[in-house]
């Protein structure tokens, strides 16, 4: 209570303090005069009594400093002076103050950046009602179950409740007379009365409904042009309507989290679907006790509708949070502690650079001002008012760049947002400047200032002051030596970071020339997706496919066209059988891709046949398959395979009728893969129809008429052509993040490592302007002047860039990972452009100050002697 | 003119003056001294020096409310009152100092 009011007094008169200190003059005034008055009466003239009172009162200055005393915060005064003081510090050194903020701002801009991104993709925040009680259920080791499962756990009611949701299915949309396939989410129709989604207007999907959608504020926007009357508007999805109940906003997350964005959610349709489950839990329930509750529901779920081949449900349960790192398996943790610690490490690096920068600034600050601190000292200042007092000073100058750096992050976060990635799944991330990250920011300030700062400061302090009255500029050697040393690390550590950033470049290069063994400047891919409820035919299918087909083929410019089940380096599908061959041996449980593909895929994809044919349409009867080198060299072994027979598993035999060449099926860097093909036709397809086609002149100016040709096949599916050479986006998607992100952050270092190198030369020219002009007075020439100071360059760069080259030898080795075959991570190519890059990026930093040497004047050097 | 020798207040004594004196009514800082002096036959004397740093501490600490009146000369002056607060104060300090005094006195008698 009474320290409240106290300290509400003191705030009070940190507002008021010109009319305290007026009042308090008034007073003491007042007193004297009553004094004199006094004295006056007993017989003093007014002059002399005045002069008593004021004698008697003793000095005033001392005694409303004390009064003041009562009533301040004296360290915030302070300061807040110190503060005022570094302000104008930096309006009359604005190049110091630039430069610096500059440091910082990039330093803490870069780090906030990943931040949010880090976290953004890797703690999700689901949008939600309480997350902290919603769990996610798997049972029998698989992330998805059917539909009957959960109406049985849902009925069992082991807990609040229980939703399920399929977030990777897609739809057809007609709008106008186009389709356009959309990206949903299937969800159960309690889905959103469980979680409590928040909508940006509108209502969830009620329960019981089958025909409502939600719609995702990017779809409202791009597609719908944010229009304000879309609640009830119908949508016209696989033929058939839906009716707009709400909109979510724009910050929305999923439940499943890295920043994993459907278009829609609309209600479950059809009783096959398969459903990722989420419940509800009760406050006090704990995820073990949960965990025990279904494992006894599945047990009866086991009992009474077996699974078969022996599966269990009971298998493996697992009950988990949704929320940040808990939405991931105990077996992902580990890889992204990783990659989060990768990410940090390398940000901190960058932050390193920054910092030394700023302290490096600050000590050249401090060494030129070590005249003004000596004044100080001499004059009474305590030492530790002099250190808080170039503290402040850091202080500012981290409060100024983490408050760019902030601005900075916000406006990369919101452009993120604005981007969806091209992948296959739609990924979209939700990036808000959050309460961790402002906690985190001001973290990276603190040790900033604490970095930048206290060494310096300490520095300015310790020589004492009659030491520096006395001895001038002369002795400041182990400042220079301690700049330069901050220099030649800074330089190490940016040739590590470039090291890596090259590397990552040179391997974006490689992976982009990288041949993914079929053609890709000549075909186009049409993916065309038909509406399941009209195909569920499976013959009707194969004839639309084979229509089209004829039809494409048919088109001017088309040399050929075919049809697969998954396009090589976008989607794949990877299988493990036991295989025998009948060459005799033992069967092998062999991992391979696995494809199904029409007659003449191969001719049209580029992809040479080596031994045997492709397959025909009168191949629908039998059993062929097309192996690659590489399965063939594991099954058959140094024997042509084409006319032997094998076995997957306990199927019917196989019948090898060709040898193609390898190429790439997951991604460019991949080791040769053994693959296996099938025929297109005479197996469930799923509705997603790929169509490749090879044309004979720019692939481009072909897809407006493929596009149209299918359009017209079925006017409910959605199609969508593009040249394969653009459609490698997923392929190459580690190397471009890759070399993206590092090979920024190498720039950014670079960039921060030649502003300290410029720095500390400039620095140096100036402080030794007096030597040089004695040189040039006594005869030196332009080119004995311009070798002292690139020679003091020269060698920084080289100490630095030695020993940054053998950290970056050891540093870039866990990133052979990431690299393609035959890119080593110790490059020579990369770290030769590390060297020639920080040669020239010396040249240039030493060039002005060297300028800067020959201009100096012997005549007015000399005068400062 | 040469001052009288005056005993150094006791260390903590000045609060607890200046509250006593204030107990008749409000009084302005000149006046706080001038009683003081008076009350304690000329023996007691505040430092001007001292005199405004304690008024204003106490009332940062809440015991006094300072408003601006007319002194009884016709000038602009600060009056000091006391508040409930600084009564609380005034008795606290008080007893404390009466039970130091009679033990003080207990002492210097038997021993």
């Amino acid at each position: 209570m009474a320290l409240w009011r106290e300290v509400a007094h003191r705030f009070s008169y940190l507002l008021g303090r010109g009319r305290f200190d007026r009042q308090l003059q008034d007073e003491m005034r007042f007193h004297v005069e009553c004094r004199a008055d006094e004295l006056e009466q007993s017989g003093m003239s007014r002059k002399d009594a005045l002069a008593a009172a004021r004698r008697e009162f003793g000095s005033p200055a001392r005694a409303s400093e004390d009064a003041r005393d009562a009533w301040q915060f004296r360290w915030l005064e302070e300061l807040l002076s110190d503060l005022r003081y570094a302000a104008r510090a930096f309006r009359r050194n604005p190049a110091f103050a630039f430069t610096g903020i500059l440091c910082l701002t990039l330093g803490i801009g870069a780090n906030t950046l990943l931040f949010s991104i880090t976290t953004g993709l890797l703690f999700n925040q689901p949008s939600s009602r309480d997350a902290a009680t919603l769990a996610a259920i798997r049972i029998g080791g698989n992330s998805h179950a059917p539909v009957s499962d959960y109406r049985f756990l849902r009925e069992a009611k082991l807990f609040d409740d229980l939703a399920g949701i399929n977030p990777e299915s897609q739809m057809n949309w007609r709008n106008g007379d186009q389709n356009r396939s959309l990206w949903t989410t299937t969800v159960t129709s309690n889905f959103f009365t469980m979680t409590g989604v928040p909508l940006a207007f509108g209502r969830g999907i009620a329960e019981g409904e089958k025909d409502t959608v939600v719609l995702s504020n990017g779809l409202w926007r791009t597609r719908l042009g944010s229009d304000p009357a879309v609640l009830g508007r119908s949508l016209l999805l696989d033929g058939r309507h839906f009716t707009v109940v709400g909109v979510l906003p724009d910050n929305h997350r999923t439940i499943i989290g890295i920043g994993f964005s459907p278009d829609l959610y609309v209600p479950v349709q059809k009783d096959d679907d398969m459903l990722m489950l989420y419940s509800r839990l009760p406050r006090d329930m704990s995820l073990a006790q949960a965990r025990s509750r279904l494992q006894g529901a599945c047990r009866e779920l086991d009992r009474l509708h077996p699974a078969g081949g022996g599966w269990k449900r009971t298998n493996e349960i697992s009950v988990s949070g949704v929320t940040g790192i808990e939405a991931f398996g105990r077996e992902m943790l580990m890889p992204i502690y990783a990659f989060f610690a990768m990410v940090m490490f390398v940000a901190g690096l960058v932050l390193l650079i920054a910092c030394a920068n700023v302290a490096s600034l600050l000590l050249a600050r401090a060494s030129s001002r070590s005249q003004e601190l000596a004044i100080r000292l001499s004059l009474g200042a305590r030492r530790s008012r002099i250190v808080r007092h170039l503290l402040a000073e850091s202080l500012l100058l981290a409060a100024l760049g983490t408050a760019a750096g902030l601005l900075i992050d916000i406006a990369g976060s919101a452009m993120l947002g604005r981007y969806r990635l091209p992948l296959p799944v739609p990924i979209q991330l939700v990036i808000e400047p959050d309460v961790p990250l402002l906690i985190y920011s001001i973290c990276l300030a603190l040790i900033t200032v604490l970095a930048a700062g206290l060494l310096p400061a300490f520095k300015a302090v310790r020589g004492g002051a009659s030491a520096t009255l006395k001895q001038d500029e002369h002795q400041t050697g182990r400042v220079w030596n301690l700049r330069a040393a901050l220099v030649g690390g800074q330089i190490a550590v940016s040739v590590v970071l470039l090291a890596t950033g090259f590397l990552f470049l040179h391997n974006l290069i490689r992976a982009t020339t990288m041949n993914p063994g079929f053609d890709v400047d000549r075909t186009l891919w049409a993916s065309m997706r038909l509406v399941p409820e009209s195909y569920k035919d499976q013959r009707k299918q194969e004839l639309l496919v084979q229509s089209a087909l004829e039809r494409l083929e048919s088109l001017p410019g088309v040399e050929s066209a075919t049809a697969a089940r998954s396009v090589p380096l976008n989607d794949s599908i990877m299988r493990g059988e036991d295989m025998r061959t009948d060459v005799g041996k033992q069967s092998r449980n062999t991992m391979f891709q696995y494809n199904r593909v029409s007659p003449g895929y191969f001719r049209t994809m580029g992809i040479p046949i080596l031994h045997g044919r492709e397959f025909a349409y009168a191949d629908g009867q039998g059993s062929p398959v097309i192996l690659n080198q590489a399965f063939a060299a594991l099954a058959f072994g140094t024997v042509d395979p084409v006319g032997h027979t094998m076995w997957a598993g306990n199927n019917a035999p196989l019948l090898v009728v060709g040898v193609v060449k390898n190429s790439k099926y997951l991604t460019l860097g991949e080791r040769d893969r053994p693959a296996l093909y099938e025929p297109y036709f005479g197996a469930a397809e799923p509705v997603n129809v790929n169509f490749l086609i090879r044309s004979a002149a720019s692939p481009a100016s072909l897809a407006r008429t493929v596009n149209a040709t299918l359009m017209q096949l079925d006017g409910s599916a959605a199609v969508e052509t593009k040249p394969m050479s653009g459609a490698l986006g997923l392929a190459l998607l580690p190397s471009r993040a890759g070399a993206a992100m590092l090979g920024s952050i190498g720039i950014l270092g670079l960039v921060l490592a030649s502003i300290g190198l410029y720095g500390i030369l400039l620095y140096a020219v100036v402080r030794r302007t007096r030597e040089i002009g004695l040189r040039v007075a006594l005869g030196a020439t332009p080119a004995q002047v311009i070798r002292l100071v690139f020679g003091q360059s020269l060698g920084m760069v080289a100490a630095g860039t030695a020993a940054g080259l053998a950290l970056a030898w050891l540093a870039t080795r866990p990133l052979a990972l990431f690299l393609v075959p035959g890119l080593s991570p110790a490059d020579p190519v990369s770290f030769a452009a590390v060297v020639g890059v920080l040669g020239a990026v010396s040249v240039v930093a030493a060039a002005a100050p060297a300028i800067r040497a020959l201009r100096v004047d012997p005549m007015v050097a000399l005068r400062y002697e | 003119m040469t001052q009288p020798e005056t005993p150094q207040l006791l260390p903590g004594t000045l609060y607890m003056l200046i509250l006593r004196t204030l107990r008749g009514g409000p009084l302005h800082g000149y006046a706080i001294a001038r009683r003081i002096k008076d009350t304690s036959a000329e023996v007691l004397a505040v430092e001007e020096g001292s005199l405004y740093p304690a008024l204003n501490r106490m009332v940062v600490k809440g015991w006094l409310k300072a408003e601006w009146g007319t002194s009884e000369n016709n000038r602009k002056a600060r009056f000091y009152r006391l508040t409930a607060e600084g009564r609380r104060q005034l008795a606290e300090e008080a007893g404390e100092f009466n039970r130091l005094v009679d033990a003080i006195r207990l002492v210097m008698k038997t021993a």
